[in-house]
């Protein structure tokens, strides 16, 4: 945009070949994503595909739109975290008011983009009028804008308008919608930046606020725009993503903040403000998607993932300080300053040699052996707790020994993310997918694009709703609850005081066991529940939570634990009181609660068996595969287990 | 080579920077024991020269001899280990480390690896008394006015043994004592033995400090002089013409009052401040360091709240603490933080001069940017703005050519009340002269102009009226006749009635001739 005149300059020869390569000097993101494209191109056949670059595009659209928004915000030298939550916000509202209130869905649409734009307001105001710093102002509404969609929708996932779903599908039958959504936007957002007063007035107020303000820019008035500006494109991307998923899910876009800011970066915009554009921020965001596509291709483990991707981040990023470092340094075109040109080139040479290596190592070190062996895809929830690293143990036994080449995929607890994972499951033509939902709604959507390509589907511990699966493989969440409370109550005499421990809002296991407490409680009228909080199956929370109780009810006898992580943060936080003075039940049966209920200070724990969940799932998926009938159930048991009885108990 | 004395010389060094050629064929050399003066207009290239020196450029042809070898000084390490020693006009020092930290900053004295904080500032004290520096070693940084960071910046290059110490601009913060303060320690340090590299503006300081000169224009050399040489002849050599008259004030009849301030008010800031600008006047308000100049200057164009009294344009009384009032009557703001306040430094010319108009050139949102870039243009070559584009960064400018298109952007929204203040701090003879050019083209068209200035011979050669303000107060006001360095400061000291401030002994900031 500033460097028009400097550009437009004639180069040392010039050409086609000259141009581009000064564009690809001029821009180090869009070299690194060329290079991520060649280096995956070459990794895996799968990739360019034309499938599965539109699966690309969908991936990175929700992140693409948000980190638009995000975009005005930080080339006025702002930052915005509050953008995922507001676009859950957005969604919910959306869900909540045209399917649970009968609104007309246009009215619904309206009010979503209106919760987005007045949750940048209040952003903006904070941030102008009551000189907040925009971390803190945007913390506040991270927090207040995800309390707020859960507290609308309850905790529980909301199905979607159908006609706003639509917006998640395909147009023509191949292009798909938020592609499209993508780039109106990102043309809106570069139109915005690039054109218009507000826009011009991001990169004044970006670069040196105060020569803003004294050049008469309404600087406060402008940030309340600029807010309000990413508060309406969170609530797009709260759209689209709830839209794609055809339920709007109150824990949606968990952490994608960090991801739109991570997009704007790598696009080439300075946190310090002043810099930045629209088309930067997109490539940003196509980084991000390309390389969390491809590892999934490469079959790279869930966990290198991760570290890959934070190197891929800092690479890009490095590598567009470097090319500025070296743009400032070197002299103008036609002078010629061989030294600098070859460090410019070796620079860039050697990122896409440390690309290829981090890529190429962490696929071969954890990669099938690309055999004519069926492909089995399996997309766990999270592997952020031992009960599903155990259905992975189980099921990668069983693969093994029925000769499978089975990947593994972590959706960290995201649908969305999920979503991608199935999609691409289902684009590299996957001989059967396990999935392990995130949430029963969400999954809908992608599981039904697998059925399309008639590629089985069984789901394990958690069903999918509105989509063919040939099997169902769960431990019996709702008995497993009454089975819970049962115990508690037996084990006070039937009369005492409880407390009940909460997984995380929002997801069906939480939702389930809840239910199975409740359900098993009514027998005994003389236990009274004290509290029942959320502690999200984490065991930090877990003590954290009961700590808290313990201080309103000190007198509490028995706690129930929708799962064993959080009974043993519940035990961390009882001390000596657990197994004495307080019983505690847990859920699960896994191997830390297994040691717990050895050593009594765990009461009990409702065991599934998860690493026969696995192995069942694999067992049923190869079934399938081969055509053979399958259960539409399988239900594997749960038992109570106790001190008497754990001995001869192996999950 | 030449002599044994010599410490250090620069042969055939040319720089360029994508559109710029910075520096092109400049020679220079330094011996032992000498002050040896680096004159040349802003963007002439010395700031370029003396960052090859420290390391912080590389240049891209000619030599770098330093005690007869050639070197390559590729960073701050290898230009320290030259001896090579460089006091930056922005200092870097870190306010909230102590004197002593500072001074040894990075190269604290450690003892089984704590620092040992007693010999530290007890080398630290050796040093200070050294630069004539009566502050504790274990002061904060943060509590030192700025001569005496200079000081501290100055201790911490002895520290380092230089036998080079280049100096870029050391006198255009200090007050007069203070700059006699300095001239002392520097001779000082000359007959120690330490070559010195000293840039200024001030063609009298040359006289009293240097040995010999080397004059910089447009990126070369142009001549080698003796310190003794005339002031006429260093401006000719720095400008390459003569110039003719310093302050080239044409006073034109003035009409109406487009100005009138009364009583402004702002509780111990400034009290009961009046005055009037009339078409085609310029008034100049003087006075010393804190007597609430910028304050009011700020509080009439809405930067900042008053407590009582009006601001009125053409008799239209101004709403108070708005400054797109001020601007929509008419008023623009040329501030004294040139760039703090008065550019968006990474922002490019075009943007930069399109900045107060933009408003006004954006029609159902969207900016017409082509008709902004077009009036940039005519803007920046009505005013001579040297740049190798409109696309260039403002920071790349050299700072006359910075305060060109802080002037620029408000020519744009035809101003009719040009507020400057302390416009020409830190700018050459040659681009000051252009500068005052500007104020005679503004006020012939009928603008009226108030101009804020602690350069005493400006105030005088360029006002027709002079307000002296001290103490918040307006202390008297002279008309061009009455107005002399005499009165002026008669009035400047006129409430003050304490003797203990010492800090300038002629009773101004104003640091004489420049």
């Amino acid at each position: 945009m500033a460097t028009d005149t400097l550009k437009s300059k004639p180069g040392a020869q010039g050409g086609a070949t000259a141009g581009l390569r000064r564009l690809l000097l001029d821009n180090g993101a869009l070299t690194a994503l060329i290079v991520l494209v060649i280096a995956m191109s070459a990794l895996s056949g799968d990739f360019l595909t034309t499938d599965n670059l539109l699966n690309v595009g969908v991936q990175a659209a929700v992140t693409a739109i948000l980190a638009f928004g995000v975009t005005f915000v930080i080339v006025s030298a702002g930052i915005d975290l509050s953008v995922g939550s507001v676009a859950a916000l957005s969604a919910t509202v959306l869900a909540w008011s045209a399917t649970s209130h009968g609104v007309p869905v246009v009215l619904a649409v309206v009010l979503a983009v209106a919760t987005g734009v007045a949750a940048g307001l209040v952003n903006g105001f904070l941030i102008a009028y009551g000189k907040l710093p925009p971390f803190i102002a945007t913390l506040a509404m991270l927090s207040v804008g995800r309390g707020l969609s859960l507290v609308v929708s309850d905790g529980s996932p909301i199905p979607f308008p159908d006609s706003v779903s639509h917006l998640g599908d395909t147009l023509g039958g191949w292009l798909p919608v938020p592609v499209l959504v993508m780039v109106v936007l990102g043309l809106v957002a570069a139109l915005i930046l690039g054109r218009t007063y507000i826009g011009r007035s991001m990169y004044a107020i970006g670069g040196n606020e105060e020569a803003a303000r004294l050049s008469g820019l309404r600087v406060k008035k402008q940030k309340l725009a600029i807010y309000a500006l990413s508060g309406l494109f969170a609530a797009a991307a709260g759209i689209v993503l709830a839209a794609r998923l055809s339920s709007a899910q109150p824990q949606a876009a968990d952490g994608y903040e960090l991801d739109a800011i991570a997009a704007v970066v790598i696009g080439g915009a300075s946190l310090a403000g002043g810099t930045g554009k629209a088309s930067g921020t997109l490539i940003g965001a196509l980084i991000l998607a390309v390389l969390r596509n491809g590892l999934n291709l490469l079959s790279v483990s869930a966990f290198w993932q991760q570290v890959v991707i934070g190197v891929v981040i800092a690479l890009a990023v490095l590598l567009d300080t470097v090319r500025r470092k070296a743009g400032a340094s070197t002299p103008a075109a036609g002078a010629g300053s061989p030294g600098g040109r070859r460090k410019q080139a070796a620079t860039y040479v050697l990122a896409a040699v440390v690309t290829v290596a981090v890529v190429g190592a962490t696929s071969f070190l954890h990669g099938g052996s690309g055999s004519a062996n069926p492909k089995v895809g399996l997309s766990l929830s999270t592997l952020n707790n031992p009960f599903f690293v155990q259905i992975r143990s189980g099921a990668q036994a069983e693969a093994k020994k029925r000769g499978v080449d089975l990947t593994v995929t972590d959706a960290q607890n995201d649908a969305s993310q999920q979503a991608d994972q199935l999609q691409n499951f289902t684009s590299s033509s996957y001989g059967a997918v396990i999935v392990n939902p995130v949430d029963s709604d969400a999954a809908g959507p992608a599981v039904r694009a697998a059925d399309k390509a008639d590629i089985p589907v069984v789901a394990v511990d958690r069903g999918v709703n509105k989509a063919k699966t040939e099997t169902l493989v769960a431990s019996d969440n709702v008995a497993g609850g009454e089975l819970a409370a049962k115990t508690v109550a037996e084990k006070l005499g039937g009369s005492g005081k409880i407390v009940i421990l909460q997984g995380q809002a929002g997801t069906s296991a939480a939702r389930e066991r809840a239910e199975g407490f409740a359900e098993g409680l009514k027998a005994y009228p003389g236990i009274k529940v004290l509290a029942e909080q959320p502690a999200d199956f984490d065991r930090t929370k877990g003590l954290d939570v009961m700590s808290n109780l313990l201080q309103a009810h000190p007198d509490v006898e028995g706690v129930v634990a929708a799962n064993d992580e959080m009974a043993l943060g519940a035990i961390k936080a009882l001390g000596s009181k657990a197994g004495r003075s307080v019983a505690v039940v847990g859920f699960d049966g896994t191997p830390d609660g297994l040691k717990a209920v050895k050593d009594g200070t765990l009461y009990a724990s409702v065991a599934q068996q998860p690493s026969q969940l696995g192995r069942i799932a694999v067992d049923n998926a190869l079934r399938a595969l081969d055509g053979k009938k399958v259960d539409a159930t399988v239900k594997v048991p749960v038992k109570v287990v106790t001190r008497k009885n754990v001995a001869g108990f192996a999950g | 080579m030449s002599s044994p004395d010599e410490l250090l010389r620069i042969e055939g060094i040319r720089k360029t920077f994508p559109g710029v050629v910075a520096l092109d064929g400049v020679d220079f050399d330094l011996r032992r024991g000498e002050v040896h003066v680096l004159l040349g207009e802003n963007g002439a290239g010395k700031s370029t020269l003396i960052k090859m020196l420290s390391g912080a450029y590389t240049p891209d042809a000619g030599r770098i001899v330093v005690d007869g070898e050639e070197v390559r000084i590729n960073g701050a390490q290898d230009s320290e280990r030259l001896g090579i020693a460089t006091i930056y006009q922005e200092f870097n020092l870190v306010p909230d480390l102590t004197v002593a930290e500072n001074v040894f900053l990075g190269r604290q004295p450690r003892r089984f690896g704590m620092i040992d904080r007693k010999r530290m500032e007890a080398d630290a004290e050796v040093l200070l008394k050294r630069v004539g520096l009566d502050v504790p070693p274990g002061a904060r940084v943060r509590e030192l006015g700025v001569a005496r960071l200079q000081m501290v910046e100055i201790a911490k290059a002895l520290s380092l043994d230089a036998r080079v110490l280049v100096m870029d601009e050391p006198t255009a913060v200090l007050t007069s004592e203070e700059v006699e303060r300095l001239f002392a320690i520097v001779r000082r340090l000359r007959e120690d033995g330490v070559g010195i590299v000293f840039i200024t503006h001030h063609l009298e300081e040359i006289a009293a400090l240097g040995d010999r000169v080397t004059v910089i224009r447009d990126g070369r050399s142009v001549g080698q002089v003796p310190a003794r040489t005339p002031e006429d002849e260093l401006v000719r050599l720095m400008v390459g013409r003569s110039i003719e008259q310093q302050y080239p004030r044409a006073r034109p009849e003035t009409g109406e009052a487009l100005l009138t301030v009364e009583g402004l008010t702002r509780e111990g800031v400034f009290h009961d401040v009046g005055f009037e600008v009339r078409a085609g006047e310029v008034v100049g308000i003087a006075g010393l360091v804190g007597a609430g100049r910028t304050e009011v200057a700020r509080a009439v164009f809405g930067a900042d709240p008053y407590d009582a009294g009006a601001v009125r344009v053409e008799g239209a009384p101004l709403r108070r603490h708005d400054v797109n009032a001020a601007m929509a009557a008419g008023i623009g703001l040329v501030p004294e933080d040139r760039k703090g306040q008065g550019l968006v430094l990474d922002a490019s010319v075009e943007e930069n001069l399109g900045l107060v108009t933009m408003r006004s050139a954006t029609h159902a949102g969207l900016v017409d940017r082509k008709g902004q870039r077009a009036a940039a243009a005519r803007v920046a070559g009505q005013l001579g703005v040297r740049m190798a584009g409109l696309g260039q960064h403002v920071r790349t400018l050299s700072g006359g050519n910075q305060q060109k298109v802080v002037i620029g952007k408000w020519l744009l929204a035809d101003t009719k009340v040009l507020i400057l203040d302390e416009p020409t701090r830190g700018i050459d003879v040659g681009a000051k002269v252009e500068i005052y050019q500007l104020v005679n083209e503004l006020t012939a068209a009928g603008a009226a102009v108030l101009m804020i200035s602690s350069d005493l011979p400006e105030v005088l050669g360029m006002s027709d009226r002079v307000v002296v303000m001290a103490q918040g107060r307006v202390a008297g006001e002279l008309t061009a006749a009455e107005a002399t360095q005499d009165t002026v400061m008669a009035l400047a000291v006129s409430t003050r009635h304490d003797s203990g401030d010492t800090r300038r002994d002629n009773g101004t900031e104003a640091t004489g001739g420049h």
